[in-house]
Order: structure tokens, then sequence, then C-alpha cells
């Protein structure tokens, strides 16, 4: 929103300080500044020159070179202007000035002659359209007197305050209620020129005459109250200058002179207003009710709108004329031959104003000011002051009658609030005065009784939602003091341990051990995710329970069911750039509201061979480091499905393929993806991935548990054998027999190596390790349970290799 | 026989160096210090030296002796790992084909580097005895909203455009606050924590943008907890981050959960000091921040008269943008490895 200092100046006395450093503090104590703008500045350095001699051009027939005075100096410019004559009084810029368009002059040769600066037309000065040669000015204009002063023409500066900030300040959307804040900070009187004398003075146009509008407020309608007043024998004409600088330095566009007091008056006050032409309106009386269902409204850009019978409408006997707090009608405003007319200021509900505005898309000054939650109370000094400029500029303008007012009961009690120096110095970690804190109060217009502890009435028009406790009373105090001034501590809270959360831990666990063990690189994908690539990944569930209602893409209108179909896609992605890589993935598959999984997701791909046995290798490493027993299954072996992986998923691998049981629970698989999945993906080579539930794991502590064994005294017996093992089957089958043998000094049993015997068997060593914690084992003890292995072999189906 | 001792020294000289064999050698050192060695041949002759001589030839004979059987053990070692070095020649390994010189993808582990970032703030906290919490992104009207006072009618909701689920009563977390609440319902002051984790805006994406991004909430409430200690634990923060004192303002912003309530801004550029206009500038806006409202204190069953604290929340993606000068955040969310292989431990 950009202020106006010159509108501020008509109520409070800026202290002479850097424009900038004002912008600061007010950034600083209330409200962010975007930026400074300076108006008309650039007049203060043009200067009114005088003609004396006009020469052609060598190199140019239409340019001319002329050479001026401002009283004192001399100088010569190129120009090719078709108003130029001897004697002509005209605008000059020297060099170095910045002319409106940002154009700032420099010395510079036309066409081989040097010009030193411009004389100017009045479009290049911003003051007018007309391009047509140069400005001129009137004979006696002084010589050398900079335009601004010549011209009487008021230079301004804006400060641009971003909206956002002003969220909660309902008071702070007009130049009053600025000068206020100004007033506060800069410790200088506000000049409230809207007295009880001046209040008076206009009151006392009322009369007695009968008022040719009525009004009628539904009560379930938006309306919060609503003052209307009729003025007849207007004139509808051009506004004054001053009128049209004010409204233009804050961007608005002057129309008329009505419509300019009813933007003028909203500037300055902040309560946005509407003029009618009283004769447009059919009937003597206004009704402000719901509009009905599937209305159509006409607003004044000519929009046809559809309105529902929560929004609020103003209408004659006949048709609405206004959408109430948003937008007039395309049929009731003010035209050029108004005669009389009829202002209303009211106050509608803001989150009624909110919801119409934002259905319709229509955000105008008055809906953004409406649905900050506006005071009623400061209703009536709106209509009084909008009077006031019409009788300024309508001198012939005549008040029929006196306000009328339907709506609410007017409360303009204020509320109170207790607080203390000491509540406010604790939030803030100062140590002031209570009188110091009781005048800050008091120029943000706070009545307080009271020396420590004190009793605080609100002003109506802070008590609309921003100030309801002591602790908005701390901030203003603060604010207004300065957070720089508050010194810097660290409080003492008692120390105690504190420890990563088991989650946390679990994070931390995964990052280290597979970026450092399993050379992986962490990557994150989005949680949201969209029915194509869950088709392409052939994904069984589409997840439709967790869909969005406004997902902005239907690429991302889900919630992820998997991590396995995110990896599909990344893998294709980098399948472009490397022949191996490996990726890990710590993130959330939602299930349903309130079941979201902590899923760990490994993936390793090769172009050349599969990685799967690294991937089991890892994953059973990673579960040691966690410090979790854990059975792994193939797919025939498997006792119950894992939920992270659909049993009729097709991407599933037809061999390489372990699910993973922890605590009874199977919580995840290792696999390698079906060539089929893979080719959608244009992914060529192997790729395995690892999907792991560690939720329950995230809630308490897994403790690795170390358990010390004494080393045994004496020397353990090795014995090799071979086997052979069908090719249909693991080698690891074989080391099923371990369990029959049902041996204590049995102390390990490996596979020393597997190779390729023939078509139908491969040759599988075996190695077993037996050792007793107290003896020797004797050679015919050996012996014996050598050929108690050789023997449960056989039976189990393994030969001998002879 | 002094000289006989001398001279058989240096005939046993010529002739070990010219042996290569371990044989050899044994059979070289028999002939010389055997028992029947020509070293015992000439001692036979002791007999009929002078006292004065047996004085002289017993040292000395001792000495050559030793000396030869020195020289007998060097050259076996020698032989020795001539032997081996003859066998490593053979066993030798091409150490130059080795990752950094291969091309056999990547080889690379490392943390994404959003959470290296957020696990360095973690600890930065965890270090001044704040827990690290986080909660569901799925959630409800009450934790996102109510419980921060952002009622329905709020113009607050606004700011944050928010994914809704079907049954209209979900909603993805906007923020990190909902951890806010979470955390109070199970603790009783004192207490600090900080709550990293993802959030999700409907807004459309853009180099700076993106749908779903990373904040770190963080909250401490106790007796007697003011603004100053809130200032106190954001500088600490900023120092620990970028290991030096950062220049902070304070000034007012607005936020429903917090009052008073503050944007915390860094001086991110020196001002030329010649410069009026500059003067002022240079400020990133950072952390959003401020003392808890009364009302959430109560939502998360905190009673607001007898303590207070504060809370404030941290974009990381924008932090590991700002340090890294990464230019669009999508890299982020997209798992090429081209980008997260830059970030990595190895």
């Amino acid at each position: 929103m950009l202020i106006s200092l010159n509108w501020i100046k008509d109520f409070v006395n800026l202290p002479e300080v850097n424009i900038h450093d004002l912008a600061n503090t007010f950034t600083m104590k209330t409200a962010e500044v975007e930026e400074v703008k300076k108006v008309n500045s650039h007049l203060e350095v043009i200067r009114v020159v005088e003609i004396t001699e006009i020469a052609k051009h060598p190199e140019a027939d239409k340019l001319n070179l002329v050479t001026f005075t401002d009283g004192s100096n001399t100088a010569r410019v190129v120009c090719g202007a078709p108003n130029v004559k001897v004697g002509l009084k005209v605008p000059y810029a020297k060099i170095g000035v910045t002319l409106p368009g940002g154009f700032t002059l420099e010395p510079k040769k036309i066409r081989g002659v040097l010009s030193e600066g411009m004389l100017c037309s009045a479009s290049e000065l911003g003051l007018g359209d007309g391009a047509s040669g140069l400005m001129e000015l009137s004979n006696d204009a002084p010589l050398g007197e900079n335009l601004k002063t010549h011209l009487n023409i008021n230079s301004d500066t804006l400060i641009d305050v971003d909206n956002k900030s002003l969220t909660h300040r309902p008071d702070l959307w007009g130049h009053f209620g600025l000068a206020r804040e100004f007033s506060a900070i800069y410790e200088t009187p506000l000049n409230d020129k809207f007295s009880e004398s001046w209040k008076n003075n206009l009151e006392s146009k009322f009369n007695s005459d009968p008022n040719p509008i009525n009004l009628k407020v539904q009560p379930e309608s938006s309306c919060l109250g609503f003052w209307g007043l009729s003025v007849d024998n207007i004139t509808v004409s051009e506004s004054p200058q001053w009128m049209v600088d004010r409204l233009e330095a804050v961007g608005l566009r002057s129309i008329n002179n009505i419509v300019d007091i009813s933007n003028y008056v909203m500037i300055e006050l902040g309560l946005p207003l509407h003029i009618y032409d009283r004769d447009l309106i059919n009937g003597n009386e206004l009704k402000i009710h719901l509009a009905k269902e599937n209305e159509k409204f006409t607003t004044l850009d000519e929009m046809e709108r559809t309105l529902l019978d929560t929004d609020t409408v103003i209408s004659d006997n006949d048709k609405a004329l206004v959408l109430a707090g948003v937008m007039g009608g395309a049929n009731s405003g003010v035209q050029d031959n108004s005669k009389n007319i009829f202002i209303e200021v009211a106050n509608w509900k803001a989150e009624e104003v909110r919801k119409t505005s934002t259905r319709l898309g229509l955000r105008t000054d008055s809906s953004t000011r409406f649905e900050k939650s506006l005071d009623l109370n400061l209703c009536y000094r709106t209509l009084l002051r909008t009077l006031d400029l019409v009788l300024e500029l309508c001198p012939d303008a005549k008040v029929v009658g006196k306000p009328v007012y339907d709506g609410s009961t007017i409360n303009n009690e204020k509320p109170r609030i207790k607080t203390s120096s000491a509540y406010i110095n604790n939030i803030l970690g100062l140590e002031l005065e209570s009188g110091k804190i009781k005048s800050i109060l008091e120029s943000l217009d706070f009545e307080v009784t009271g020396s420590n502890d004190f009793e605080v009435k609100v002003p109506t028009y802070r008590a609309t939602k921003d100030i309801e406790g002591q602790h908005d009373l701390a901030e203003e105090i603060g604010r207004i003091v300065g957070y720089d001034t508050i010194p810097i501590k660290s409080p003492f809270l008692g120390v105690n341990p504190v420890r990563l959360t088991p989650y946390k831990e679990m994070e931390r666990k995964i990052q280290d051990f597979m970026s450092l063990h399993a050379k992986s690189l962490e990557v994150m994908s989005y949680p949201l995710i969209g029915k194509k690539l869950l088709k392409k990944a052939s994904w069984p569930n589409l997840n439709e329970k967790l869909s969005l209602i406004n997902s902005l893409s239907v690429d991302q209108d889900r919630m992820r069911p998997s991590l396995v179909p995110n990896f599909l896609e990344m893998a294709s992605v980098n399948t472009k750039n490397f022949s191996d890589f490996s990726f890990f993935e710590w993130g959330r598959v939602y299930n349903d509201f309130e079941d979201e999984r902590n899923v760990l997701g490994l993936a390793f791909f090769s172009k050349t061979s599969s990685s799967f046995v690294n991937l089991l290798n890892t994953s059973e490493k990673f579960l040691n480091f966690l410090g979790l027993n854990y059975q792994l299954a193939t797919k025939e072996n498997s006792r119950k499905p894992c939920s992270l992986i659909p049993q009729k998923w097709k991407g599933l691998h037809p061999h390489e393929y372990m699910d993973i049981a922890i605590r009874g629970k199977t919580l995840g698989a290792a696999f390698s993806v079906h060539p089929i999945v893979l080719r959608d993906f244009k992914i060529k080579g192997h790729l395995s991935i690892l999907m792991l539930d560690l939720t329950d794991f995230c809630k308490s502590q897994v403790q690795k548990a170390h358990k010390y064994n004494p080393i045994s005294k004496f020397p353990s017996s090795q014995f090799d054998c071979t086997v052979l093992v069908p090719k249909s089957m693991h080698a690891s089958e074989t080391l099923k027999v371990t369990k029959k043998l049902k041996n204590k000094d049995l102390e390990s049993a490996k596979i020393v190596k597997s190779f390729d015997l023939n078509d139908e068997h491969n040759a599988v060593t075996l190695r077993f390790n037996f050792s007793n914690s107290n003896e020797t084992l004797s050679a015919e003890v050996i012996k014996s349970y050598e050929e108690k292995v050789v023997d449960e072999l056989a039976q189990a189906g393994f030969n001998l290799k002879v | 026989m002094l000289d006989k001792i001398e001279s058989l020294w240096t005939e046993f000289q010529k002739e070990i160096s010219s042996l290569e064999k371990q044989a050899d050698v044994l059979n070289l050192k028999a002939k010389y210090i055997g028992k029947k060695g020509l070293l015992s041949e000439i001692m036979k002759g002791l007999r009929d030296a002078s006292v004065e001589e047996k004085k002289q030839i017993g040292p000395k004979s001792n000495e050559v002796k030793n000396i030869i059987e020195a020289s007998i053990q060097d050259s076996l070692k020698n032989i020795q790992i001539k032997e081996i070095n003859e066998k490593l020649d053979k066993e030798r390994i091409d150490f130059s084909l080795r990752d950094s010189n291969m091309d056999q993808g990547l080889i690379s582990g490392g943390i994404h580097p959003t959470h290296q970032i957020q696990r360095k703030i973690e600890d930065i906290f965890l270090s001044m005895g704040f827990e690290v919490l986080d909660g569901p992104h799925i959630e409800t009207e009450h934790y996102n909203f109510e419980a921060l006072n952002i009622p329905e009618t709020h113009p607050a909701r606004d700011m944050q455009d928010t994914f809704w689920f079907q049954d209209k009563k979900h909603l993805l977390r906007t923020h990190t606050s909902t951890i806010q609440i979470r955390g109070m319902e199970e603790r009783k002051p004192p207490f600090a924590f900080v709550g990293p984790g993802k959030v999700f805006r409907c807004e459309r994406t853009d180099a700076t943008h993106e749908t779903c991004f990373h904040q770190l909430e963080g909250m401490m409430v106790g007796e007697n907890i003011n603004t100053g200690h809130l200032i106190y634990f954001m500088k600490t923060l900023l120092k620990e981050i970028f290991q030096k004192d950062m220049e902070v303002r304070l000034r007012p912003g607005y936020f429903p959960f917090v009052e008073p309530g503050f944007e915390l801004d860094i001086r991110w550029k020196k001002p030329d000091p010649k410069d009026e206009e500059a003067k002022h500038s240079g400020w990133l806006e950072l952390l959003p921040c401020g003392m808890v409202h009364p009302n959430v204190l109560k939502a998360g069953g905190v009673d607001p008269d007898k303590y207070t604290g504060f809370a404030f929340g941290l974009g990381l993606d924008r932090l590991v943008m700002v340090n890294y000068k990464i230019d669009d955040i999508r890299y982020l969310h997209k798992g090429d490895l081209r980008f997260n292989s830059q970030f990595s431990h190895f």
C-alpha cells in the first residue's frame, strides 16, 4: 500500500529526518516498507530559461542549435522541437538530471555538436500528454526559478508498505491511522482534525426535511451497521488539483469529484464507502439482504457475477445495486449529470466479505479493508468527512434531512485489559519504568489507569480483533521502544540430559550406514504422486483414498502408497548418466490417515550384472548394525507376505526375492525388478531394491546387545567335504543338515565355494568346525562327527562328490 | 699366524661375494668356520706360537669367526629376499586400476544436502538442550490451524495455500508449527525442542518455489522465558551455522500463533556507509519468530498465566540454496545423482 507523506503531514509533524531513515524506522516499529518513491522531485532542479539565439545545425536540417540563458549563465543544446523561437521561456534540464522516465542526461554529441542538457516538453517532465514541442512557460516566468516553485507543484514522498504486514492492523489502512503511528514513534502530537467542533459544524447542516431514503437491514445479512445520508444539488465536475495529486500519488485514477471523494475518504480514514446517484434508486427504501441463490449481478467493471444466498446485496425496489463490501453495480453509480446523491457508509462482517470476494476472485480496495475487521464506530465520522468534502467541492450542495442508520446497536464501550509493568517487562525481557509504558500506550490512543498494575481501555478500532489481551499490549510497547533495545540473555532452565528420539536415531543410523558402508547417495522423492507414474510402475494400489481435492497437477494428486514407483523413476533418470549407482531414501509411505510408515528404500543398479547378492549382503549387515534379529525367506518359504510389496505386482523378479521378517512380522523385502517393468522405464540393466518398514523401531530405542563368551583354550577341528547339489536348489539348503546333527560341539558350518559341475549339479564345498570348550576332541570323536555329517547330507539327498 | 688369519678373511670375502645360492653359502660356511674348516686348520698351529702371539691370536680368531658368521647370515637373508622378490615380480599388481581411475559407474556415498544442514542445526540445538521431534505429514485442521490460533475465518488461512484431502477433514501440514502442539501435549514445562520436517503448500513450482519443502520449528517454554532469550538462541544458532557473529535485527511481523511476533533478518550484505539509500538495505528475511500466543499455549495444555515461551521457524531449503548457491530448488527432490553426488562424503 502506498502512503503519501504529504497526506500524513496533514495530521502530524514529521521530524526532519532522511526519508530512508524514516522508512526504516517504520519497518522496525510498525510494518515493512518495501520501497521509497519520490514524486515530482525532479522539478526542483528543472529551471526556467529564455531562448536567446537559434542557429541551424550544420549536419542536420531538422535540428537547431539553441542558445539560452537562465539569467546568469548561457548554454547551448541541440534541439529538434518545432516551436523554438527567440524570446520563448522554456524548462531546461541540465546534465545529470534524471527525468521521470528514469532517463539521466549525460554529455552527448548530436551529429557532432555537443548538447549541454535538454530543453523539455511537458510530457518529458511528467506534466501532461502533449508531446508537440517544448513546454511554453509564461512570459513573466522569472529566469532561473525552479519549475516546482514556478508552477506551484507539490512534490511528495511515498512509502510502499507490504500489505501482508498490515493483515492484523485494520486501523492502518488509512492515512489518519498511519499518522497516529508516526505520532507515537516520533513522540510528536497527533493533529486530530476530526474534533468535536468539526463534528458540530457539520451536524449543523442537518435539517428536519424528510429523509428521501430509508434503510432496512436484514439481520441474517453480513451487515453490521449502515449509515446513509442524502445530499441534493451537487455538481459533478473535475476534482481540484490537490485531490487529483493525492489520489494519483497513491495509485488511484481521478474520475470526477464525487467518485474521487469516496476514494479520498477511504484512503484517508481507512473505511470504504459508496455514493449512489439517488435518482437511479427506484423507490425510497434500500434493503440490505442476502442475495438469491444463483442471482446474476453486473458489477461496476461490467462483469456479470453469479451470487449465492450467502452473499449480501443492497437493493432498491426492483434490483440489486451494490455487492456489499466488495463492489458497486453498473447501474447506480454517480454519472456526469448526477444531481442528487446518497452516501452509504456501512460495515460488514469480515469473514463474509472475504468469502464473497475470494469466491468471485474480486479483490477490491473495499473488500481488502472490510476483511480486516473494521470498527463500526468509525462509520459516522467517515460519513461526516464525506459530507465535509462534498460541501467543500460542491458549495451549492444541500443536505436533505439527517443521517439514517439501521443495523446492530452501536457499542462504543472500550474493552478493558488488565496488565502490569511486571508482565510486560517479563515477556519482553526489559526493565521499563511504568511511566514509559503508560505514555507509549497513551500515544497509541489507549487509556491507562493505575501506576504499576494497569487497567487499559482499548480504542474500539484496535479491538475488532487485533488487541485482545495483555500479550498484545506487550507487542505495542516492544515495537515502539524498539526490539533492538532488548538485552540478549541465555535463560537458565536447569541442566537435563537430552538424547535423540528413537526416530531420529534411526534416521541417523540409516544415513550413516547407507552413505558410508553401502556407498549410496541419499535422495528425496516427492511424497505426492500421480496415477500416471503408479500405472507406469504397474503398481496395483492407486491410493485413491489419500487423494487431494485441490492438487496442482495430476502428477501430484495423491500420497504415495510406496517408494518403489519413485525409485523406478529416479533409477530411470540416472541410467542415462551412470553405468552403476546406488541410492537410498528414508521416506514415508502413506497407507491411511494416521498411518504413515517410515520406510527405508535402497536401490543398487548395475548395467552389466545383478547386484542382488550385494544388496542382500548390505541388507543383512545393516540389520546387524541396528541390532535386529531377522529371518530372510525366499518367496516359497515366506510365512507372511510383505505389506510393502503387493504380491500381485508384476515387477517382482521370479527368483531374486527375499522377504525380511523381524520379531515375527514381515517388514521388508529385497528383490530385483522384473525386466518387463524396467522396460517401461527404459532402464537397461539390473535394478535391485530393498524396502524396509522401520516404523516399529522408531518408537522405542533398539539396543544392540553384545555378549561375551570366553575364548576356548582347546583347538578346533576343521572338516571339509564337497557334495552334489541340484542346480534348482540354493547351496544353502545343504546347511540345513546342521540342525539335524544336534551336535553341541559344532561351532560353525559354512559354504566354502560352489562350482558348476555339470548340467544337473553344482559341486558345493562345505566346511564344518568342531570344538569343545572343556577338552581337546579326540581323533575318534572327530571321526564320528564327520561320518555323521556325511550321513546326514546323504540322507538329505546331497551325495559326496567322488 | 696372524697374517694367515687376516688373509683367510680376505679370501672369504672374495669367495662369498660371488655366491647366489643358499647351499653354496652354507658350504662356504663349513669350508671356513666348520669344525674341519680352514680357521680350525690354522688354529692347530697355535701350540707352536709364543705366549705373546697366543694373547693376540685368540681374540683375533674369534673376531674373524664372528664376522664371517655375520657375513654368512647377511648373505643368506639377501638370497631369501632376492628369491621372494622374484616371486613378487611375478605377482605384480597394477594398483593404478583403482576406483578413482576407473569407469565403473558412480561410487559415492552421502547424505542429502538438506539433511546435512538439518542435522547440523539439530546438533546445534541438541547441544543446547533441545529435543528433536517430528509429527505426521497428514494433519487435521486442529493441529494445523485451530490450535495455532488460526480460526477458519482468519485471513491468515489465505496466506497458506493448503492441500486438502477428499474427506475435507485432513490436510497436508503447511508448516512444522503442528509439531509445537504435538510437542507441548506430551510435555510439562520447562521444555525445549526443535521440529524439522517436510511441509506442503499448494503453490505453483518454479526455481524458488516447491509444493514440498522443509522447515525447522523450534520452541522453548518455561517460567519467565522472554524475548531476550529468543534473540539469544537465534543469534547463537546463526553464529554456529555461519561460524561468525551475524548482525541481526528484529522487527514486527504478524503470525497468528505468536504475540508479539517478529521477523528476524540477518545482515547479508555490508552497506556502503556513504549511500543513504543502501544504509538500511542488505537484510535477508530469515526467521519468523515470536513469543508463543497464550491461545497456542492453552491448546498445547500449558497454563499461559504461569508459563511463557518463544517459537521460531526456519526454511531449510532456502538455507541450503543460499549456502551452496543452488539455482533451482527442484533439484532437491529430483533424485538426479549428478546433483546429489556433489554433496557426497566421498
